[in-house]
């Protein structure tokens, strides 16, 4: 009796819900209905009010009055100063800001739930823009121009056109040939090196009487590595550089640095959003392997367990002489209640190679969901962010303004890093964005992985990522340089 | 028994728990540690102990919902685990059935169903219910692993009373129900307790299922603890303050239930 | 309502009673279908699909079994996982046996005021294992890390070496933390076997003048073979899902050298959001534990015989 009835129930129960999760997981990728329309009856007044003459933020969010938005980014200071002035904007607009701050890969991994499941839990979100293709191609952002052509949202004293660095803001938040956001912070990396050394002149009398020539600020790889191995005195804990070796995005990053300096790429593209013949093992890219891999010998021990967190944190103790890192971080190795060393760095352009002087760009953008559920406050909110004021307020605080005026401001012209920021943005390269890029990543981080480990040799560990990546992004992507 | 032996014996017990032990204490020192000293190359056994690091993720962070949310989600998926799973361990010590052994196969089955196969479908199911980001969703993930393991430890529980006293209960009157209610639940209570204490520490300790599931606001200390490394060096001290949050009130749990403890981790099949 | 008086009343309340059976039993069956059933037919469902939330157009179609040919055919760092997986519960689960039955054995014999002892010895298998994994990072940290220290001066770690940046040496350490974490497990589960032993074949082998390695080769492991077998499988299972370690500790680094199934499949779902063939990766890993469990509920049912639980009364 029991134990049939037990049976059977347990039987259809399972089945029916196995049926109803497989209809309903597809579900939402089915009816897929373009999101711009559902948004639409969120834009109010039902007559068509004549624009204002004179804009003011006031009046463009009174009908958002009572609006929470809510936003997620990494729990790094650019956002803690976002989080801050949110404040300033609540009191002229009466719209509340929520702000959910996460680590780097945890922030991603939630804006990618929530996206596909297409709740609009996030009003607008700020993500890596190596992100930026799977979103587009997704059409889970919204295009901006929508709301920068609307007299009623538009500021028309903010003028991202000329008011931002063309090529970042293009790189950063356009796919495409459209326009999806604006720069939250613009980042890259540059050369950290300690000034107080370089310039210590029982120092500089040894390394020239060893390499014949004046120590000076690295320019090229060899200077930057003979530099390392001076410096390299691991019986006193002090060390020539170090790498971010850990298998994390963080390895990836600094890798290009050494890899388009060396003239080598991934792929064979223009911009970002292209795809194309797969690079990533030219002779140029296992070169640049090799010495990176090189680098290993005058670092710390631990140096394949490190990513930006640990150089930052022997950067602050003053155990390393120069690293590559990040212009967002560089405030807190110059703070002096965190660093030992505040004040005793130099900041330059990544050092050279074949490839010229180049950089890598990464950037965080904001991005209104096609979900979300006030798009116009949102964008009001960003476009009120992007603004002087707000823009010098975050920079002053750990940001990485796009915008070229705040870099002119006294106040930013005197930080000792400002000019290396800014040299090395003039020359950043853009990166692959395409949806797959993400994936791209993972493939070379683990390769790169390997390769420092020593369980494949640079050329090797560059043609297996060659291979899968090329057979992840299929015919538009062929070998250009045979595997074995 | 000579007494070189016994010396051995409890020469090589003391190691082990030297062994045991330190790691867990260091992390509790350095709670109490400044940044300084906790970076030093050599490691400090004596200091001047701060008390920084608790107020500053607790309230500056506002660790502290973390907490709460903790609380919140591990007695939620106690009690339900325990409102449905009392009732099934009385069936499965009591009544006879032929699919017995395969029902209860199952339930041991979902004791061990790996969360890293189950959470992405999972996820989608309570997106389309529209409970993601709920405590209620998570408490839901819980309840997964504790209601077999509620139906594991109380069958065992139940098995030890007497089958006399249900009998001498339903000649008093009592109706089957009315004896489970009125005379076995008072005489398994303290296994319920300590069930009840087993379920709230593996909620508490569990990590994927609300890493996915949970939203910002219905995170629990365990998720809380990544985010605190961060691009300008892992703040040891906010770390060793939320782990020792985070472990303590489990340990003193533990302590309390160590009786119990056998069986609850074997499904009843051995006794302590 | 008082003793039944006739058969129709007997015959009620057997049907009352019944019914009791199956309202009891009936709740708990629909929560784990729905919550649990469910999403595991789901899995195997999606595994069908393409289903990928990284890539345009990949909305779950039906692909047949090409996601499993992937994984036979053109998925190399899977089975490298697997190998690294088995390597993985093979030694730690042996070492943890090893060790726990011989604490075990030490507790039973030589120790009188057991349960403090016991309480202190289980603190680290009641760690969050997030918690375990940040406390041994900070250990093991390759600067400052106090472990690495101590290695270092009496010479077993390299002044250049640091554990988790060098390939083997990270895939031994987190056998080590496991062994750490786990250990007590074993102890608790053999001494509650030790304990519960009859004395009878004792005072027998002792009377014939056994020696005490016989006696516990002939008398002790055989009448423990199923709280052994148990307790293997319980610790194998449990090796075998390890997570929340390994992701705090290497996140699978350096290389591939720590990179469990577990892992793999986290990095295949969430990283790579290719939820179709995380789906294979997740059936897999369900599917290994499907069967150790069903080899689990055998040990159990002669553990439970063995030390006299069922049945037992008052």
């Amino acid at each position: 009796m029991i134990d049939d009835r037990c049976r059977y129930s347990v039987l259809v129960a399972s089945l029916l819900a196995g049926v109803m999760l497989l209809a309903c997981s597809r579900s939402p990728e089915t009816e897929n209905k373009p999101p711009e329309t559902a948004n639409q009856p969120a834009q109010p007044g039902p007559a068509p009010a004549p624009a204002p003459k004179v804009w003011s933020l006031a009046s463009a969010a009174a009908p958002y009055r009572g609006v929470a938005l809510r936003t997620i980014g990494e729990s790094l200071p650019p956002l803690e100063a976002m989080a801050k002035l949110t404040e300033k904007f609540e009191k002229s607009t009466g719209i509340e800001v929520t702000i959910e701050m996460y680590e780097h890969s945890e922030a991603v991994n939630k804006v990618m739930l929530d996206l596909n499941s297409r709740r609009g839990r996030y009003d607008f979100i700020l993500q890596p823009h190596r992100e930026l293709g799977r979103f587009v191609t997704n059409k889970h952002v919204l295009p901006l121009d929508r709301f920068m052509n609307d007299a009623k949202l538009r500021d028309p004293s903010f003028k991202p056109g000329e008011q931002l660095y063309q090529k970042q803001w293009k790189e950063i938040s356009w796919y495409d040939g459209n326009v999806y956001g604006f720069p939250f912070t613009a980042l890259t990396m540059y050369l950290w090196y300690r000034v107080d050394l370089l310039e210590d002149p029982q120092e500089r009398a040894g390394f020239a009487a060893k390499y014949g020539r004046e120590m000076a600020v690295p320019t090229t790889w060899q200077q930057y590595s003979d530099l390392a191995a001076w410096f390299y005195r691991p019986d006193k804990k002090f060390y020539g550089t170090a790498i971010q070796g850990k298998r994390h995005e963080a390895l990836w990053y600094e890798w290009l640095n050494v890899l388009y300096s060396f003239g080598g790429d991934m792929l064979d593209i223009e911009t970002g959003s292209e795809c194309g013949p797969v690079v990533v093992n030219s002779p140029e890219a296992i070169e640049a392997l090799e010495y990176y891999k090189g680098l290993m010998k005058y670092s710390p021990p631990d140096t394949r367990n490190y990513f930006w967190d640990d150089l930052m944190a022997l950067m602050q103790q003053g155990k390393v002489f120069q690293v590559l890192m990040w212009n967002d971080a560089t405030y807190a190795v110059e703070d002096a209640k965190q660093s030992k060393v505040a004040g005793k760095l130099g900041f330059a352009v990544t050092p050279q190679g074949k490839g010229g002087k180049v950089g890598q760009v990464e950037g965080w953008t904001y991005l209104i969901p096609a979900y979300s559920k006030h798009p116009e406050a949102a964008y009001l909110f960003i476009q009120w962010m992007m603004a002087f004021e707000q823009q010098l307020e975050q920079h002053l605080n750990g940001g990485a303004s796009s915008r070229p005026d705040v870099y002119a401001d006294p106040k930013v012209s005197e930080i000792s890093y400002s000019q290396a920021s800014m040299d090395t943005m003039a020359v950043a390269r853009p990166k692959p964005t395409i949806p797959e890029s993400p994936q791209l990543t993972e493939i070379l981080v683990r390769e790169l992985s390997i390769a420092l480990a020593g369980k494949k040799t640079p050329k090797q560990a560059l043609d297996t990522a060659a291979r899968e990546m090329s057979q992840l992004l299929g015919s538009c992507a062929p070998l250009k340089y045979p595997v074995q | 028994m000579t007494r070189a032996w016994r010396g051995a014996a409890l020469a090589a017990i003391v190691v082990v728990l030297v062994v045991g032990l330190t790691p867990y204490l260091w992390m509790f020192a350095t709670s109490f540690k400044t940044r300084l000293d906790t970076l030093s190359d050599v490691p400090i056994w004596t200091f001047q102990p701060t008390l920084e690091h608790y107020p500053e993720v607790f309230l500056d962070k506002e660790y502290l919902p973390l907490l709460w949310n903790s609380v919140a989600i591990a007695l939620g998926t106690t009690l339900l685990s325990l409102f449905v799973g009392v009732p099934a361990a009385y069936v499965f010590a009591r009544y006879q059935f032929r699919a017995k052994e395969d029902l209860f196969f199952f339930f041991l089955t979902t004791r061990m169903a790996p969360s890293i196969s189950i959470v992405v479908p999972m996820y989608l199911l309570f997106n389309y219910f529209g409970l993601i980001d709920t405590k209620f969703a998570v408490v839901l993930a819980h309840t997964t692993f504790n209601l077999s393991l509620v139906v594991w430890m109380m069958r065992g529980f139940f098995a030890d009373i007497p089958v006399e006293i249900d009998e001498a209960a339903q000649l008093d009157g009592h109706s089957r129900a009315g004896a489970f209610a009125r005379v076995l639940l008072p005489l398994a209570g303290p296994g319920i307790a300590a069930t009840a204490v087993l379920c709230f520490i593996l909620s508490w300790n569990e990590f994927l299922y609300v890493f996915i599931l949970a939203s910002f606001e219905s995170r629990t200390l365990t998720v809380g603890i990544p985010g605190l490394v961060t691009p300008h060096g892992t703040l040891w001290g906010q770390v060793a303050a939320v782990a020792v949050v985070a472990t303590l009130p489990i340990l003193i749990f533990a302590a309390l239930v160590q009786k119990h403890l056998v069986r609850g981790l074997t499904f009843g099949a051995v006794k302590g | 309502m008082k003793k039944p008086k006739s058969i129709g009343a007997a015959l009620a309340t057997a049907v009352w009673d019944r019914g009791v059976g199956v309202a009891f039993l009936v709740p708990g069956l629909i929560l784990l279908t729905v919550i649990l059933v469910g999403p595991f037919m789901t899995t195997i469902g999606l595994s069908f699909t393409d289903l990928s939330y990284a890539l345009p157009d990949r909305d779950g179609n039906f692909v047949g079994f090409d996601n499993y040919r992937r994984l036979m055919r053109d998925d190399p760092v899977f089975w490298q996982s697997v190998i690294t997986t088995l390597q993985f519960v093979a030694v730690a689960v042996a070492v943890e046996f090893v060790l726990g039955f011989a604490v075990a054995l030490l507790l039973s014999a030589h120790i009188r005021r057991r349960r403090v002892v016991l309480t202190l010895f289980l603190v680290p298998m009641m760690l969050a294992p997030v918690a375990v994994g940040l406390i041994w990072k900070l250990m093991l940290q390759g600067d400052f890390g106090m472990l690495t220290h101590y290695l270092r001066t009496v010479g077993l770690l390299g002044e250049q070496t640091a554990v988790f940046s060098d390939p083997d040496l990270a895939l031994a350490a987190v056998i080590l933390i496991d062994i750490w974490q786990w250990t007590p497990f074993v102890t608790l589960v053999m001494l509650a076997g030790l304990l519960s032993l009859p004395r009878e074949p004792y005072e027998a082998a002792i009377m014939d003048g056994a020696g005490r390695f016989r006696i516990f080769r002939d008398i002790t492991v055989p009448l423990l073979r199923p709280v052994i077998a148990l307790v293997l499988l319980l610790r194998g299972i449990d090796a075998f899902k390890e997570f929340d370690k390994i992701y705090i500790l290497t996140g699978g680094g350096p290389g591939t050298a720590t990179e469990l199934l577990s892992v793999y499949t986290w990095r295949v779902n969430f990283r790579d959001w290719d939820l179709g063939y995380g789906a294979v990766c997740a059936f897999m890993v369900y599917l290994v534990v499907l069967i150790l469990s069903a080899a689990c509920h055998t040990a159990m049912t002669y553990a439970r015989g063995a030390s006299g639980n069922e049945g037992r009364r008052g």
